[in-house]
């Protein structure tokens, strides 16, 4: 590939003007801050009239973070309903370039998805929808496919590799459809991409990058790809993902919440980052030569959890684009993109453990020079996701404290005259009545917006089921996040004090039931939450028996009631983790369309392919009968063996390798250990000599897994023949 | 290639013994085929007794070679050597043996060409035009990009931090100390304002 692509950067005018975008950052940032600034002096008034404790300057500095967190996210959903009212053609659309085009691509595109120990049948179709729904637009032909696997688990290798040949088989996708396994998976995700880029990424002019969980339509592929031939100076093109395919109320309540109020956010998003974007690591379109060229992570200073490599490698990809000068865009009207969530609420703590160290790590960013605004927004927004919630933890222990010690000290808990009293005659209670209606305002704010948009518009009350489906999802789904939030908070803040302890938090295995978290499980996970929620109810509960001042059982609990929300989440953690998890009660919700999405009520197209993509199953050729799966399928099964072998590099037997092949012949492949035997599956002339072996040898000398395989191919008398019959 | 009328009078008279070790060999050479989705019994069961034919053969002069281990080398060794001729391509070393074999499921045979399995010349030139198309891609030609990490360029607080940081990893000690350091100022900040 040349580099002529900087010259045509150059001379291509930008899609946004410098000066409106500083205007609409100037508008945007400008009002978080003045609301902020407006909240924090109310309070600051409330504190001073009840008597400035010195606890209270640390309640005011966390409170003036947190409001500020809490009116940046309510100030998109606002921006985001603004945006919608002035209509689609008033809001800035990069997806407009490709409007009216049609004809063949100009370019070649990949399409890349990197794998890790997955379900390949669940991938393979997945890719096997994209491609037929890209077949569809007439464009397959500018398209190469690449399953990138990073795989350690050798069975699922294996598996891996019948599915791809499957698929290709059944889809004609040789030459098309590519396979490829690393050795080593070094600096994970982004490493594996890194790695097509360097062999392969020449041949494209842009690669989509997808999660092995991810789904898009083959025609808005086509557009994004139109979209980046259409516009030189674009380097990432981002799209919002929707979430589908949940069962349980966890995933179930995920993707209502994404789905109805996501949209606001993501074009409240768009109103100030516009060129400026980030990337979210999946379903988006990256030009590959200048990823290759300045998206190579550098190294943190210091080891991990805080230095070393970089663990969340998105964001830092799209500001080192950012700061070349190439753009990065949200496509917020790219409609068909779709991805999974993690099924309960534990795994979803497992995997923001992950993200929790990466996103840490990009404190570092910060200080780094050359870094757009936009930039350091996103990384602020990334770590503070995170630090958000020992912030809040800080809050609420501050607040329990200098509640406690009020009712020791037997201070009242209520402020008296103040200045909002003689401005606005009003007295103090009303004040702090009013400020918690504004926090509280802002809090819900993008959910009253994003329900009364719904209730009024008829095509989004129709695609979710109609009125009352809205209203009962929305409310719903604020009970239990509620509910869920102070749980999430105290593992957050458990995540962000390990890391900075060094050390990493030890989830263990995850053991569930065939219907979600085990009760064994959720209170072994969150026995911190729920240890924590009786001794908090217990100091609350203590603060108001020794409160003297306020008569009466409300305001004498006053605080205890005030901390209900709080201390409800921590006390049910376990049991709410495990009534969420469950897929049953996700069906029944289901069945009347309760927390349905409008994927669910009208399924698209690409996603009924996915449902019915069966092509990378075929009995001919299957590594996952009982019996032979995996490894042993590689040695025992003629076309399973040769599928691997093929695959392989040539190379010649030594005496040590016809050594290991012997040993695991005599003592199965559990006799050796996983390097030696992934050492032993790389050996194409030692998986030969196996394959002849366990199939020339008597039962004497080979183990019992070897004979048992091949035994299982004897068919009975009274077998039927149809399972093998294609 | 032994066939149906071959008569096998080499192998008799047979003792128990000897009808055991050839029922393993059967055995053994009906699995591999199965295992190649040969679905017809009455075609795997000619194949089994043209193979067990020949290997039958074999033991006359190779009496100290069990059944099971002539029957299966005569078994691979024929289904090699018929990929080979139908492909037509010399198959030099034994992994070509493995991509002849997966050229038999890519072209179908399971499917629609188990009739046609083991027969001789000529044959269907569809099939021969199937199996000789049938091949794997490991990727598609090279095309290199370098992807060369550029160091972070940190600000005056970003490279005092990084100095600190690299410090603190490389002397045990300092991290120790700025621990107790932190570990401290935490301290003293609660005494302060809260127990103060």
């Amino acid at each position: 590939m040349d580099n002529s692509q900087t010259p045509a950067r150059e001379t291509t005018k930008p899609f946004f003007g410098g000066f409106r975008t500083f205007l609409r950052r100037t508008i945007f940032f400008g009002g978080v801050l003045i609301v902020n600034i407006a909240a924090s002096l109310w309070l600051t008034d409330l504190f001073w009239l009840m008597g400035f404790q010195k606890a209270h300057y640390p309640l005011l500095v966390i409170f003036i973070i947190l409001n500020g967190l809490l009116t940046l996210g309510s100030f998109h959903a606002i921006f985001g309903a603004i945006d919608m009212l002035l209509g689609r053609k008033q809001s800035v659309r990069i997806s407009k370039l490709a409007d009216g085009k049609t004809g063949p691509l100009e370019k070649r595109h990949a399409v890349v998805m990197p794998v890790y120990n997955e379900d390949s049948v669940k991938t393979c179709a997945r890719i096997e929808a994209i491609y037929r729904s890209i077949e569809a637009t007439g464009n397959l032909d500018s398209f190469d496919f690449f399953i990138l696997s990073d795989t350690r688990d050798l069975n699922l290798w294996v598996m891996e590799e019948t599915s791809w040949t499957n698929l290709c088989r059944q889809l004609g996708g040789f030459g098309r459809i590519y396979y490829r396994r690393r050795k080593t998976n070094e600096n994970r995700k982004a490493g594996n991409i890194g790695d097509f880029v360097r062999t392969w990424g020449g041949n494209y002019e842009s690669m989509l990058v997808l999660d092995a969980d991810s789904l898009m339509d083959g025609a808005d592929i086509v557009k994004m790809t139109r979209i980046m031939e259409a516009y030189p100076r674009l380097g990432i093109l981002q799209t919002p993902p929707k979430l589908i395919r949940g069962s349980s109320v966890f995933t179930r309540l995920q993707q209502f919440a994404m789905r109805l109020y996501g949209p606001l956010f993501i074009r409240g998003l768009n109103f100030w980052q516009l060129m400026g974007g980030s990337y979210w690591g999946h379903n988006a379109l990256i030009r590959v030569q200048p990823f290759s060229e300045f998206c190579e992570l550098p190294a943190l200073p210091g080891r991990e959890p805080f230095g070393g490599r970089i663990l969340s490698h998105d964001f830092v990809e799209a500001a080192l684009m950012v700061s070349q000068g190439w753009e990065v865009w949200l496509a917020w009207d790219i409609e068909g993109t779709f991805e999974e969530a993690p099924p309960t609420l534990v795994d979803h703590l497992i995997r923001d453990r992950r993200w929790c160290q990466g996103n840490l790590q990009h404190m570092w960013l910060i200080f780094a020079r050359k870094l757009p605004f936009s930039v350091r927004m996103h990384l602020f927004m990334g770590i503070m996701a995170y630090l958000g919630s020992p912030v809040w933890f800080l809050f609420l222990a501050l607040g329990t404290w200098v509640a406690w010690d009020r009712a020791r000290s037997d201070l009242s808990q209520l402020p008296f005259e103040n200045y909002a009293a003689r401005w606005f005659d009003i007295n103090g209670v009303q004040q702090s009545l009013i400020l918690t209606g504004v926090i509280f305002g802002l809090l819900f704010l993008p959910k009253i917006l994003a329900v009364i948009g719904g209730l009024l518009t008829p095509s989004i009350r129709r695609s979710f089921g109609g009125g009352f489906r809205i209203i009962f999802g929305a409310i719903f789904e604020t009970i239990v996040s509620m509910l869920l939030a102070p749980c999430i908070m105290v593992a957050h803040t458990l995540m962000v004090l390990s890391i900075i302890a060094g050390r990493a938090v030890g989830w263990g295995n995850q053991n569930r039931e065939t219907d979600g978290t085990s009760w064994g499980d959720a209170f072994r996970f969150h026995a911190p939450q729920t240890i924590l929620g009786i001794a908090w109810t217990g100091v609350a509960v203590t603060i108001g028996y020794t409160s003297k001042n306020p008569a009466g059982f409300v305001s004498k609990y006053a605080f205890v009631l005030w901390m209900t929300p709080i201390l409800l989440g921590l006390l049910l953690a376990a049991p709410v983790s495990v009534w969420t998890s469950r897929t049953r009660y996700g069906k029944a919700l289901l069945k009347h369309k309760l927390l349905a999405t409008p994927e669910e009520i009208s399924p698209p197209s690409v996603m009924t392919l996915a449902d019915n993509a069966t092509a990378a199953v075929d009995s001919a050729l299957d590594a996952s009968v009982e019996g032979r799966i995996g490894v042993v399928a590689a040695v025992v099964d003629p076309y399973v063996n040769g599928v691997h072998v093929s695959l392989l590099e040539h190379s010649e037997l030594t005496a040590a390798d016809e050594a290991l092949a012997e040993r695991c012949l005599s003592e199965g492949p559990g006799g050796l250990s996983k390097n030696e035997l992934s050492e032993l599956l790389y050996l194409a002339p030692a998986m030969l000599m196996m394959h002849r072996a366990v199939w020339l040898r008597s039962t004497e000398g080979i183990h019992s897994v070897w004979t048992q395989a091949v035994e299982s191919y004897r068919r009975r008398l009274d077998h039927t023949p149809h399972a093998e019959s294609n | 290639m032994g066939l149906p009328h071959h008569s096998l009078n080499t192998l008799r008279p047979l003792s128990e013994g000897e009808l055991n070790e050839w029922e393993e060999a059967y055995a053994a050479v009906e699995a591999y085929l199965q295992a190649l989705r040969l679905r017809n019994r009455l075609l795997v069961a000619e194949l089994v007794r043209g193979i067990l034919w020949r290997a039958s053969a074999r033991r006359v002069n190779e009496p100290d070679k069990p059944a099971r281990f002539l029957a299966m080398e005569e078994a691979l060794s024929e289904v090699a050597e018929w990929t080979q001729d139908v492909l037509d391509v010399p198959l030099e070393n034994r992994r070509l043996a493995a991509r002849g074999r997966l050229a038999l499921l890519l072209a179908g045979m399971p499917g629609h060409w188990q009739g046609v399995f083991l027969t001789p010349a000529p044959w269907p030139p569809e099939f021969v035009d199937a199996m000789k198309k049938s091949y794997l891609a490991a990727g598609p030609r090279f095309a290199e990009l370098t992807m060369v990490p550029k160091p972070l360029e940190f600000n005056a607080i970003g490279s005092g931090a990084a100095q600190w940081w690299e410090t603190m990893d490389r002397r045990p000690i300092m991290g120790f100390m700025f621990t107790g350091v932190i570990i401290s100022l935490i301290a003293v900040i609660v005494w302060y304002f809260l127990l103060d």
